[in-house]
């Protein structure tokens, strides 16, 4: 996948001004929200069940390397075979590797965003093997080589229009309709074809419980089940932080993950897999391959507070309530993952100097830690990265401030500490800052603070000072 | 001997600095806690009824048989596919079948994985299975699979039926799930929960059934 996250400003800009995105943005946040609202409210306590959904997260990314040998051993006693790898490019080759020796002309794919991040299906497509992503939102973003605009409906913005124009091109589509459902009739059909005589099926994991040893899959079109049941060979691919501790955990997680993200009580089809199918099972998976890949969280997971953002469980209620998200939709994100959880997420994957918008792109109202299923503080975790980022941290890959920003904060650090001098500045600066000011309100400004005034503005710095007013009052009345 | 991905990713995990396992609550509270008798059937009725699943309650074996008639009549259906599970088995769906001139396949007709999904694919009309469980806090099936109980029958075919003895009818999933993972070795291959048909709001957020698995799923209660 190109990333694209240090064109955070432009794309911004870009797709604020498409149509199609504008037109779903005004609405399409709004309903899921409130969709998710409504069925938190099957929760006769909804604090106490949201709050125990991040104790046990917490408690998961606290037992963390135990809970995965566990998860390994009764993964293996099931007969499921488990793999490591470090990063997204071995993840990528392992597979590869994987469909070749078994000879597999193409594979189908549920959605997992663990594969988006490595870009595995432009590596399949290098190597000459056909990838068909399955979720109908991923196939219309694979065909029009786009990246998710929201995690969970990925092509929820592209018109109707659009997706029959890439159909009629790509998917066999016979006549032109921009009926969604006669749409989604004609990829039914494609992929139907595919899901019947594919021989290897690669899919995430949202769950992995490791007590037993079982991966869950969360969905609504039976695509990852399709899957999971036609083909002879099961790859699985999990990030490492997926796993919980036990069944019953899962249960909960199960039931916070679904209200949160598509306000159901439970998804369409929720599977668990714990090893290949047995003797005697005429379908299911012969082999059972679980990929269990790195990419970047154990580096993550030596920062205690940067772990917090490995409790995340994708549910995307923060994007949908999110003001910038709402604003700018997904694309400018730049990367697998948009709004607030790409806010935490990207910087700590990328590297602060990667992402240097991301993280400064927020409010800081609080209302994506408000919604969090798993109690992540995001305003929070922007506040430290930006914090970090002027440390200069190299852990974080920090970028260097500009040397003009970093003396004017010293300078200003300087003055606030010191009343006399700050008092003094503000009347040796009152000229100055005044000569922009019309009727009291100061909008724009040359010089070094020119973007500071581009969307905010200033009253003008009054004649006298609170302090002076005061000690004129004083003397009045003395 | 060079140290594996494994010992070096979780190496490194474990060389991370140790925070205290936070302490765990009450396990939170559900409506379905309190629910017993007729009232969890009412539930799980009206939670499936409103994930646009049809429900149908009939009294015995041979209701059942009359019940699966109507729909055969209703859907027009010509072949089905149907599971051999310990719900169906006792019904004799084949012979059913034979006096109403509806042709009755099951997977262990198919001599293997191709022609079974040829058949399951292609020619059923509809996939006819037994449940493990129904959840009322959900409206949701739970199926555990087995050489009896293939996974397509419940997805390929573009209609689901199936019946459930009032029994298997539960409140909530820690009712049920514990006995699917009661002893180790034992597990299913898969266990699955199917809440109503098959779904997409992938275009211009537009719902619709039947994406990819049935588009019409209907439960018969037994009892």
């Amino acid at each position: 996948m190109e990333i694209k996250t240090r064109q955070f400003k432009e794309l911004a800009s870009q797709w604020m001004k498409d149509p199609a995105a504008r037109a779903f943005l005004r609405r399409g946040p709004y309903i899921m929200s409130g969709k998710r609202d409504n069925a938190l409210l099957t929760f006769p306590d909804i604090p106490e069940a949201q709050a125990y959904g991040a104790v046990i997260r917490a408690e998961a990314m606290a037992r963390l390397p135990e809970l995965l040998e566990q998860f390994e051993k009764n993964a293996t006693a099931n007969g499921a075979k488990v793999l490591w790898v470090r990063d997204g490019r071995e993840l990528n080759e392992t597979i590869v590797k994987l469909i070749q020796k078994r000879g597999a002309p193409y594979v189908t794919k549920g959605k997992s965003m663990v594969t988006e991040e490595s870009g595995l299906n432009e590596d399949l497509e290098k190597n000459g093997i056909e990838s068909f992503e399955t979720d109908l939102g991923e196939f219309i973003a694979q065909l029009l080589k786009r990246p998710p605009f929201h995690i969970v409906g990925p092509a929820i913005n592209v018109p109707k229009e659009e997706v029959c124009d890439i159909f009629m091109a790509k998917a066999g589509m016979k006549e032109c309709t921009t009926d969604p459902v006669a749409l989604g009739y004609a990829a039914r059909l494609f992929l139907r074809e595919k899901f019947h005589h594919a021989q290897i099926g690669i899919t995430g994991v949202n769950v992995a419980v490791a007590e037993t040893g079982t991966i869950i899959n969360v969905e609504n079109e039976g695509n990852i089940r399709f899957t999971k049941s036609s083909p002879k060979t099961q790859i699985s691919v999990m990030s490492l932080e997926k796993v919980v501790p036990t069944m019953e955990d899962a249960l909960h997680m199960l039931r916070l993950l679904c209200r949160n993200c598509t306000g159901q009580k439970l998804s369409a089809y929720v599977s668990m897999d714990s090893g290949p199918k047995k003797a005697g099972e005429i379908d299911g998976p012969e082999e059972l391959i679980i990929v269990i890949v790195d990419g970047g969280r154990t580096k993550i997971y030596q920062d205690v507070k940067s772990r917090e953002a490995l409790r995340c469980i994708r549910c995307a209620a923060c994007l949908n309530i999110c003001p910038v998200w709402r604003t700018i939709g997904g694309y400018a994100y730049g990367f697998a993952y948009s709004g607030p959880m790409g806010q935490v997420l990207n910087p700590l994957l990328l590297g602060l100097d990667q992402t240097q918008d991301l993280y400064r792109a927020t409010t800081l109202c609080g209302a994506c830690k408000s919604v969090c299923p798993v109690g992540i503080d995001h305003p929070g975790m922007f506040l430290y990265y930006r914090s970090k980022d002027v440390e200069g941290d190299p852990e974080f890959q920090a970028q260097p401030r500009p040397a003009m920003e970093k003396r004017f904060f010293q300078g200003f650090a300087f003055a606030v500490n010191r009343s006399w001098f700050w008092n003094l500045g503000v009347k040796m600066a009152r000229p100055f800052l005044n000569r922009d000011a019309e009727n009291g309100i100061i909008r724009r400004m040359k010089g070094p603070f020119s973007g500071w005034f581009q969307s905010r503005d200033l009253p003008a710095v009054a004649k006298k000072t609170f302090h002076d007013r005061w000690k004129d009052e004083l003397k009045n009345k003395g | 001997m060079e140290r594996s991905v494994r010992d070096e990713i979780l190496a490194r995990l474990k060389a991370a600095p140790k925070v205290p396992i936070p302490p765990r609550p009450p396990k939170p509270k559900l409506h379905e806690h309190s629910l017993t008798g007729e009232a969890v059937i009412e539930k799980f009725t009206k939670t499936l009824m409103e994930e646009t699943g049809i429900v149908h309650r009939v009294g015995n074996r041979e209701e059942v048989l009359k019940k699966l008639l109507e729909i055969a009549y209703e859907e027009r259906l010509k072949k089905v596919m149907v599971s051999d599970d310990e719900v169906l088995a006792p019904l004799n769906l084949k012979a059913w079948g034979e006096r109403n001139d509806i042709q009755v396949m099951t997977p262990k007709d198919f001599p293997d994985r191709n022609s079974f999904r040829d058949a399951v694919f292609d020619q059923a009309d509809a996939g006819i299975t037994g449940a493990d469980f129904a959840f009322a806090e959900s409206g949701s099936l739970g199926l555990a699979f087995h050489p009896d109980q293939a996974r397509l029958v419940s997805l390929a075919p573009i209609l689901h039926i199936a019946v459930v003895p009032v029994d298997r009818v539960l409140a909530y999933y820690e009712q049920g799930i514990p006995k699917i993972f009661q002893e180790k070795g034992k597990y299913p291959s898969q266990f699955v929960f199917i809440t109503g048909p098959s779904m997409t709001g992938d275009i211009e957020g537009v719902l619709f059934k039947g994406m990819h698995g049935p588009r019409k799923v209907i439960v018969i209660l037994v009892g």
